[in-house]
């Protein structure tokens, strides 16, 4: 079962290397949040009531529900529909992305670590470094914030590979953190939006000497 | 004990946020230094008391918060000359007061936190809450700076956050889920060494953001461009010992295994390019707050070349790093005198500063000596301690480099300091009146920087040879 959120996991970045539509973006993180809800769901071994909840709350709830609602608001309130002129063409980038999946998946399968969860490994890996591509290729900020939300996802694929649990309180403080950033940097960002009359990185450029 | 300081904190910070009036940002913030003041002697009182599982009153976060309280105090006292000149609104004092406040209390728990993932959460924490005081002023600057700053600092943190994880592999394979320096240190000496190094170079890239060094130091030499003067002197201080206690924590876990060498490889690479990096554009800076934000990439970096090469050096680091805090932050607060006098930001507008308020100029000649390390400077000790474990260690050639850097960096300053004090006077100066008072904090802070290198206290060096005592 796992094997097949992974799959559709990879589909998920292929897409996002395909898509020019902010909004299909935002829909891609929210399917994004519900395959990751299905990799923890069906890799636990006996189900803790109370670590149900917050796993239900990260994934489904948070990834799935309030941060796409919030980056639609934002992307409503900057009128944001297509992104314009990334700096590698569509094509290009989604050769990039199937590159990197490859090389993530030979890189999970060196890994000799009886107590790691290797295949998760294969995507996390391609989506951190994905979201980094996805950051340098697009100029709008917008773009930007999707990008650190991707590379969110593959840490949290990494941190079900390598299978450390933190106590629950601790994982609660990390998501709040989470969730409280993403949420002061959409508030920047609409007023990066009616401040510049513009999202895209190339106008912030007062701050040089 | 700690955790009601969090609370209370909370409580207070978001009371003044709520309330929006005088009452409340005269004297909700005094409680809450009064409770810091408090923590702080609790702290020392109860050393290597461990609380409520996550938080440890270890020497060098006692250390720290002894810093962060002065610091603090002073901030305010600053903070509140610095809404009264500018007449915000209590809308926006009230955001200042309450950012400021859980900002410190961010910084608090960054110090004292014993676990990788409480770390964490302070220091992306710190990030919030700065952010917000970094576009404080509303202006088109502060909100490119802002976002800048929150972006870059949440992709380094996540970075960091990876490697926070890959060390977690240790604790795993021995069917362990504490992420506690003590749990690491005792099962990352098993580890793979290539996950390791792997590991560790994410954390100190993603934490590098924190500390002002290579190399993702340039949102945070932007904003402390931006930022009010009060703010970086937080920013310039409390905040890069954040950068450094989070390399601290993972350079002592790394101390005791095979990787120790490679791993001070890595902080002379960091060092050596920070100080470079810093002295290449010092050269091109026309604000004088950014000059100060290079600066203290110098002396990040010479920080890094301390706990790389070891031996006395370690001592020297902490050393540094404490009177590194005291020094910037007289100079930041001096800067707020300058930007209110000069009515401007950039050092082609500053000049004959000791002509006009001779005592303003009096500190910030101390200033200038002491940042530039010269003696009595107590950071002329503390180099010197630096540079003699570099050489005793056979580090001539990394030695030799920084000198030279760091001599280019001192003839910029000079020149910049300089202008600043003795250049001919401009026409169109109007000087409002003057408080003598407003130069004592600075004064006081330069004069303890001299003290502290020369004669520093037996309980001071108990706590700077306690911090180092993991490491050796």
């Amino acid at each position: 079962m796992n094997f097949l959120f992974i799959i559709i996991y990879a589909i998920t970045l292929i897409y996002f290397a395909y898509s020019e539509r902010v909004k299909k973006f935002v829909w891609l993180l929210s399917v994004q949040g519900f395959v990751l809800f299905g990799m923890v769901f069906s890799s636990l071994k006996e189900i803790e009531i109370f670590d149900f909840i917050f796993i239900l709350t990260e994934t489904i709830l948070v990834k799935s529900i309030i941060v796409p609602w919030f980056l639609n608001r934002v992307r409503k309130h900057n009128g944001l529909k297509r992104i314009h002129e990334p700096s590698i063409p569509v094509f290009y980038s989604v050769i990039i992305v199937i590159l990197t999946l490859i090389l993530s998946f030979v890189l999970s399968n060196n890994i000799l670590n009886s107590q790691m969860h290797t295949q998760f490994f294969t995507v996390a890996f391609a989506s951190v470094i994905f979201g980094f591509y996805f950051i340098i290729n697009h100029k709008n900020i917008f773009s930007h914030l999707v990008g650190y939300l991707i590379i969110e996802n593959g840490i949290f694929m990494i941190s079900l590979a390598v299978g450390n649990t933190m106590p629950l309180l601790v994982n609660l403080a990390v998501l709040l953190d989470i969730v409280l950033g993403i949420l002061v940097l959409g508030v920047f960002l609409n007023r990066v939006g009616n401040t510049f009359q513009s999202d895209e990185i190339n106008q912030l450029t007062e701050l040089k000497d | 004990m700690f955790i009601f300081f969090i609370i209370i904190s909370i409580v207070i910070s978001f009371s003044i946020f709520i309330l929006k009036n005088k009452i409340a940002t005269n004297i909700l913030p005094i409680v809450f230094l009064i409770l810091l003041i408090m923590l702080s002697g609790y702290a020392y009182m109860n050393i290597n008391k461990t609380e409520n599982y996550f938080f440890t009153y270890d020497s060098l976060g006692v250390l720290f918060t002894f810093v962060l309280t002065i610091l603090s105090i002073a901030t305010y006292y600053f903070s509140r000359s610095y809404l009264k000149n500018e007449d915000y609104s209590s809308r926006k004092v009230s955001v200042y007061y309450s950012a400021l406040i859980m900002l410190i209390t961010a910084i608090m728990t960054t110090y004292f936190s014993n676990n990788f993932a409480v770390l964490w959460v302070s220091i992306e924490a710190t990030s919030l809450f700065v952010s917000m005081l970094i576009f404080f002023e509303r202006t088109k600057v502060a909100l490119e700076a802002a976002w800048k700053y929150l972006f870059v600092s949440s992709i380094g943190i996540a970075v960091a956050f990876i490697g926070i994880l890959l060390m977690g592999i240790a604790v795993s394979n021995y069917g362990l889920t504490d992420l506690s320096f003590g749990t690491l240190s005792n099962v990352v000496k098993s580890m793979n060494t290539y996950w390791l190094k792997i590991s560790v170079l994410f954390i100190v890239a993603g934490f590098s953001v924190k500390l002002s060094v290579f190399p993702l130091y340039a949102v945070a030499v932007d904003a402390k461009t931006i930022a009010p003067s009060p703010i970086n002197a937080i920013m310039s201080t409390a905040l890069v010992n954040v950068g450094f206690v989070a390399f601290f924590r993972t350079f002592a876990i790394i101390s005791h295994t095979p990787i120790l060498a490679w791993t001070q490889n890595v902080l002379f690479i960091i060092g050596l390019f920070s100080i470079f990096i810093a002295s290449i554009q010092l050269t091109r800076v026309k604000r004088l707050k950014r000059a100060f934000a290079f600066s203290t990439m110098e002396h990040m970096g010479i920080i890094s070349l301390g706990l790389a090469v070891g031996g006395i050096g370690y001592y020297a680091v902490i050393l540094h790093i404490v009177l590194h805090s005291f020094v910037k932050a007289g100079l930041f607060y001096q800067i707020n005198k300058i930007h209110s006098i000069f009515k401007s930001k950039w050092i082609n507008d500053f000049s004959a500063y000791f002509k006009i308020n001779p005592l303003a100029g009096l500190s910030l000649i101390l200033g200038f000596i002491s940042v530039l390390a010269i003696p009595p400077s107590g950071l002329f000790v503390s180099e010197f301690l630096i540079f003699k474990a570099l050489f005793l260690s056979h580090q001539y050639i990394i030695a030799v480099v920084a000198l030279i850097l760091l001599t280019v960096i001192m003839v910029i300053l000079s020149k910049i300091f300089l202008t600043i004090l003795f250049g001919n006077v401009q026409e169109n100066i109007k000087v409002d009146k003057i408080n003598p008072l407003g130069n004592i904090i600075q004064l006081s802070f330069f004069g303890l920087v001299i003290y502290l290198g020369i004669n520093p206290p037996p309980f001071f060096m108990d706590l700077i040879n306690s911090s180092i005592s993991i490491l050796n």
